[in-house]
């Protein structure tokens, strides 16, 4: 008897679920931005009509970019710290940085705005220091915006770039050094071009995560930094422009899954 | 190769970066100030009798935890069923039913949330609680599904094999040796739905209706005022967040560590 037969009709009752709760709703969002109330293009001619779509689209993609560089920047020094660490403090490092994954995202932003305030730590350290009279307002901008979205997204850069040094192979660094390499050489010439895959995977994910955040960017951006999803939300719930907002929908769905596999290709790789 | 003294000096200030927010948090959720000053002037529990104190609060903390207790228990329910003949069935195109089953942690989640509310919208369910309990279930079964199909994986198919051989039915291999050998996994499957159910804010802002979650309350709060009263629930959600993840970290330690578990796969 094999074990395989009638046990795929184990994943009809999700299967069903899926179907109706999120396959259907997905489908007809699709749809309507062509199809209502009447076979149209009218709301995609909107779309790339008006100017101040473009230029929220052009801020997410910004703050999208800045975002995933300063993740890389910061990110990859924390990762390959945590390679080189010993086992004990190897494991708490590991925790540490799990643990935002953990914490609700609106903790965590909510957390900048007691840092970053004018009356937060932040403010309060570069006055005391004399460095700045007036408190630097940090939040309700780009700014903001961007320490705020690196803060949450950087785990998803870490952990899997330390995941993917951890297997780089030690003698592979220990025979460049037999064979008169400098620690410099060794670093960009094996050992970097071995992380690379890795590393890029890391940075087009928090790309893409960024382009479709929500949370943050509206908390610590106070409604003057325009995003795509604060957008939709402004769509939705208060003009209410449906259509329009099931195209910008559709539109940001296409560039995720593109860029989704670009991630996976090079994931792939990295594995 | 160890790393070199700036490295780690930049490498310990990320750290910081990435977890001192969590710690000011919590200490500030204990300040006697009504301002957001740190460090706090004094110690009080205000805050925290502020939030136990108010009924709208309380009742957000009901229908949250209510929510989160129904929606994760049927994900738990339905995606180890389905996880199971993801694995051991042959099914055609699984690869793509597997695909379809992670689709909502890879969809950027306001596209979810806009497509539910145009959904719910067409056939009158927007703001009940059958359209929020769908919703999030559609969003929390994708870790189920992650967790117990890799454990179902690295379970030995010969075992169940012989619980067949020796007469048993599919439900009496799968209810009697298949699932007392999962329950660790099953277990974090649990917790990591509870808390993504829990946690959830975007597609709960979009279909709730007049249902308050916790985090819809503190979202809507948030984008108005700063009211210190949000630490004492930041902390209380910190508090809830790490014990699951200790007891994460216990019920996997058997099988390699927590480590292995959320990076290694």
């Amino acid at each position: 008897m094999r074990i395989g037969r009638n046990a795929g009709t184990y994943v009809v009752p999700l299967l069903v679920l899926m179907v109706v709760a999120f396959d259907v709703p997905i489908l007809l969002m699709l749809a309507s931005s062509v199809l209502a109330p009447h076979p149209t293009v009218a709301h995609w001619a909107e779309l790339v009509e008006s100017p101040i779509y473009f230029r929220v689209l052009g801020n997410t993609f910004q703050i999208a970019l800045v975002t995933a560089a300063v993740c890389g920047l910061i990110g990859y020094p924390l990762a390959y710290w945590m390679r080189g660490l010993g086992g004990r403090a190897q494991l708490a490092v590991v925790t540490l940085v799990l643990l935002p994954f953990w914490i609700s995202i609106l903790v965590r932003t909510y957390a900048w705005i007691v840092v970053l305030g004018n009356n937060g730590i932040v403010n309060r350290s570069l006055m005391g220091l004399g460095l700045t009279d007036r408190p630097v307002s940090f939040l309700y901008n780009q700014l903001g915006v961007t320490i705020g979205t690196t803060n949450v997204l950087l785990p998803f850069l870490v952990l899997p770039l330390f995941a993917a040094m951890l297997k780089i192979d030690e003698r592979l660094l220990q025979a460049a050094a037999t064979l008169g390499a400098s620690r410099r050489a060794i670093f960009w010439r094996v050992f970097f071009p071995l992380s690379l895959p890795a590393f890029a995977a890391g940075l087009v994910l928090v790309f893409i995560l960024t382009l479709g955040f929500y949370v943050t960017p509206a908390i610590l951006g106070g409604g003057r930094v325009p995003m795509i999803s604060s957008m939709l939300d402004i769509l939705i719930n208060q003009m209410p422009r449906w259509e329009l907002a099931a195209a910008i929908s559709t539109l940001l769905l296409a560039v995720t899954l593109a860029l989704y596999g670009v991630y996976r290709t090079i994931a792939a790789r990295a594995a | 190769m160890k790393a070199g003294p700036f490295v780690a000096l930049v490498a310990i200030a990320t750290l910081v970066f990435l977890v001192l927010p969590i710690l000011i948090v919590v200490a500030m959720s204990f300040s006697s100030a009504s301002s957001l000053q740190f460090p706090p002037p004094g110690l009080s529990l205000r805050w925290y009798e502020s939030f136990f104190g108010d009924p709208r609060w309380v009742e957000a903390l009901i229908t949250s935890t209510v929510l989160a207790f129904a929606s994760s228990i049927v994900a738990l329910v339905l995606g180890s069923a389905a996880a199971y003949g993801i694995v051991r069935g042959r099914l055609p195109g699984r690869g793509l039913i597997d695909a379809n089953f992670m689709a909502p942690l890879i969809l950027p989640t306001i596209v979810v949330a806009v497509a539910m509310y145009l959904a719910l919208a067409k056939v009158g369910l927007l703001g009940t609680w059958v359209g929020l309990l769908a919703s999030h279930v559609v969003l929390s079964v994708p870790f189920v599904v992650l967790v117990v199909g890799v454990a179902i994986r690295s379970f030995d198919e010969r075992i169940e094999q012989v619980a067949f051989t020796l007469g048993a039915s599919r439900a009496q291999t799968v209810l009697r040796v298949l699932l007392p050998n999962l329950v660790p996994s099953l277990a974090s499957a649990w917790i990591l739905a509870l808390i993504a159910s829990f946690d959830e804010v975007i597609v709960t802002l979009f279909v709730a209706g007049v249902y308050q979650t916790v985090p819809k309350r503190m979202f809507n709060e948030l984008v108005l005022q700063v009211n210190p009263t949000i630490t004492a629930i930041a902390t209380i959600l910190i508090a809830v967040s790490v014990l699951a993840m200790a007891a994460i970290g216990l019920i996997t330690a058997r099988r390699g560590g927590l480590l292995k578990t959320m990076v290694g796969r």
